[in-house]
């Protein structure tokens, strides 16, 4: 259901605006909205130092969260203390500070970090040319150039060297080695003022140079390995003592942001919340909504922290278009609004259809997975979920519907004797006792169940629609009444049309029908009938609960025959295991997504009315 | 030869709604992509658009069971 809410106003001196929203906030069960438009009152735009004071507030905030973020610490903290602030300028600074700190570290670390995997790379292809070449300074006025040609690109060799002597004529020198793993590796040495003729002529013959990292450019390949490898020695000890000193920074950290933050959060909450106030130039006016069984609370925690100068007022209701919506359900019920709140919220003062998807969808979900074995999984699966995720999370909600679907399709899959398919009649002789799926003569019987279903959901999509717009439009409501009598019609003629009911009512049936159409027609318009036929078309896509539920069990019986016709019992253990948790997944999804179809279009589309505003109520920093 | 015109119209009526079905996902699923990275919340509209044409395919599968029952298969 959708919580009553109460449209209210509090008014007060102007002075005690700030600790009349401080008391709001502890309360945190206020939507506010903005401020009434009376021409005595004036919309309080804030002044410039409130505005300076939001910005300075949002850079702390800015700040704070990207020192947290970097120092892995956590930002949210409810039940952080939320102490007096010391002055902002004082906290902004501080929180400016930790950011520049923490981005400095984590700079360094970075550096480290890069320079260990260049070096690491560079040591691996400079270890080609290791005890290969003399050691021994290169001359300021020689260049050293660095080549490894990959297993195949030896040919260039001989044209490069031809090239090079063209250009250069003998004012260079060339050493060549074959390494172990097929790569050639060339030291190319030449004067410094040929260089760029040099590295034109590389680019020529398409082979490139290995740049060596900054600070070994002047060394040859011998020289700088040792060094090097020193550097790679020593760094993995200054990576841990930077990350030693983000730990200490971390530490310091986590006893200040954490509260600063909520504190300038809250900060931020309340000066919006004054821009939603309006105020004469002696007191102040806010209005909002509040869920009805918090009014009286509400009331006594104004008088008892500021005193009878606040005045607390009741509103007319108004327009119920503006309040907004909060869905309380049973506790039962709860998981299941997760699956409504993933639509848009419905409008206040219609129907919550949580209730409903709380009973139809598990149902659905077990007539198309139906099946001992794939429930056993599920509900393995569901408290898996339910151990590793937080009460009052979507995971948790998801858990427990996974949980309740899989009580239905054990249910289910007693109903149709299935366990894996067809195995726990070849294992334990396991047998159906409503119907079985995998039978010919069972599949019609269990296409008009599913059908049956689907009208009466539809029937009840119908019947809340009248409900819903009995309140507004009192014509929709009797076009939707007449839709659900005609539906009910259509489908006693059919059952008397076939003698599945006395055939003696089929002619005053259809005589009703005459009647009801002209009339369906006059309060809903030319597109009744078109309506009405789409109405038909939902009740028959309800078969797709019997196509899906004979696609599942078809699966797991081939499966089951497959596996028995390989010869090996290991391999064909495998492939049945494979094959099974393959189709397990598929039938956690496709009932997923159809049980959801059902719901959103056939279902909600008769009733559901969406556009309710979310019920944001002003309070702490992610405490709500 | 009556087994093999059974056959082959079940597999027409399963055919070419699954056809159909595979045409107009191919339509949705790249203007379904388009619109969920611009708003990500859409993508529960955008899962049961996509579960939309498959009527076509569940329907065909009915038929096609309904015409393999009626001949007894």
């Amino acid at each position: 259901m959708i919580r009553t809410m109460r449209r209210i106003r509090v008014m007060g001196p102007r002075l005690e605006l700030e600790r009349t929203l401080r008391v709001l906030q502890d309360l945190g069960s206020v939507h506010l909205v903005s401020p009434p438009r009376l021409p005595a009152l004036n919309p309080s735009p804030g002044s410039r130092r409130e505005q300076r004071l939001v910005r300075q507030l949002r850079t702390l905030v800015t700040d704070a969260e990207t020192a947290c973020a970097l120092l892995s610490v956590p930002s949210a903290t409810p039940n952080a203390p939320m102490p007096e602030p010391p002055p902002w300028a004082a906290s902004a600074r501080q929180a400016r500070r930790l950011r520049r700190t923490a981005e400095r570290t984590r700079d360094r670390r970075q550096k480290l970090e890069e320079e260990r995997a260049l070096l690491g790379k560079y040591r691996e292809m400079l270890d080609g040319f290791s005890g290969l070449f003399e050691a021994g300074h290169i001359p300021a006025s020689v260049r050293a150039h660095h080549i490894i040609l990959r297993p195949g690109q030896a040919a260039v060799v001989e044209p490069l060297r031809q090239a090079l002597v063209e250009a250069l004529d003998s004012a260079f020198e060339l050493r060549i080695r074959t390494l172990s793993n097929g790569e050639t590796a060339l030291l190319l040495l030449v004067p410094l003022a040929r260089t760029a003729r040099v590295e034109r002529l590389l680019a020529e013959s398409g082979v490139q140079e290995v740049p060596l990292p900054a600070g070994y450019e002047r060394a040859t390949a011998a020289e700088a390995l040792p060094r090097m490898r020193l550097r790679l020695q020593a760094l993995p000890a200054l990576i841990d003592e930077v990350e030693s000193e983000r730990k200490a920074r971390a530490a310091t950290a986590a006893a200040l942001l954490p509260p600063m933050l909520a504190a300038a959060q809250d900060a931020i909450s309340r000066l919006e919340a004054e821009g939603l106030a309006a105020s004469t130039r002696s007191a102040f006016v806010i209005e909002g909504w509040v869920p009805a069984s918090d009014l009286l609370k509400l009331g006594a925690a104004l008088r008892e922290r500021i005193g009878p100068e606040i005045a607390l007022e009741e509103l007319p209701p108004g327009s119920d278009a503006e309040a907004p919506v909060v869905l309380q359900n049973p506790r039962i019920f709860r998981p299941f609004q997760l699956l409504v709140e993933m639509l848009p919220l419905p409008t206040y003062g219609s129907i919550d259809p949580t209730p409903f998807v709380a009973v139809f969808f598990p149902v659905f979900f077990g007539l198309m997975l139906g099946d001992i074995g794939h429930g056993l999984l599920l509900l393995g699966l569901g408290l898996l979920l339910h151990r590793w995720s937080k009460p009052g999370k979507p995971l948790r909600s998801v858990a427990q519907i996974a949980l309740i679907c899989s009580a239905f399709t054990i249910l289910f899959g007693l109903a149709f004797g299935e366990f894996f398919g067809d195995l726990g009649h070849r294992w334990f002789g396991l047998r159906p006792l409503v119907l079985g799926r995998e039978e010919p003569r069972d599949i019609v019987a269990f296409l008009v169940l599913c059908v049956g279903i689907g009208g009466v959901h539809v029937l009840l999509g119908l019947v809340l629609g009248v409900i819903n717009a009995f309140h507004g439009h009192k014509k929709q409501a009797l076009g939707r009444g007449l839709s659900a009598v005609m539906i009910i019609l259509i489908v006693v003629a059919l059952l008397a049309a076939v003698r599945l009911l006395p055939r003696a009512i089929l002619t005053p049936t259809v005589i009703a029908l005459l009647v009801a159409f002209p009339v369906l027609v006059i309060a809903e318009g030319i597109v009744a009938p078109v309506e009405l036929l789409a109405t038909m078309g939902n009740i028959l896509s309800y078969a797709r609960i019997m196509a899906l539920g004979t696609a599942s069990v078809m699966l797991g019986v081939v499966t089951n025959r497959l596996a028995g016709a390989v010869g090996s019992v290991v391999v064909g253990a495998i492939f049945a295991l494979l094959f099974h948790l393959v189709n397990f997944a598929l039938g956690l999804f496709s009932p997923t997504v159809h049980a959801l179809r059902l719901h959103y279009v056939e279902f909600f589309g008769r009733f559901y009315s969406p556009g309710g505003v979310r019920y944001r109520p002003f309070t702490h920093w992610r405490t709500h | 030869m009556q087994i093999f015109w059974i056959s082959l119209s079940a597999a027409v009526a399963i055919a070419i709604p699954a056809l159909a079905t595979a045409w107009a996902q191919s339509r949705i699923g790249p203007a379904a992509a388009a619109s969920l990275a611009e708003k990500p919340e859409l993508s529960t509209t955008v899962i049961v658009m996509l579960a939309i044409p498959e009527t076509m395919s569940i329907l065909g599968f009915v038929v096609a069971m309904f015409i393999m029952l009626r001949a007894g298969g």
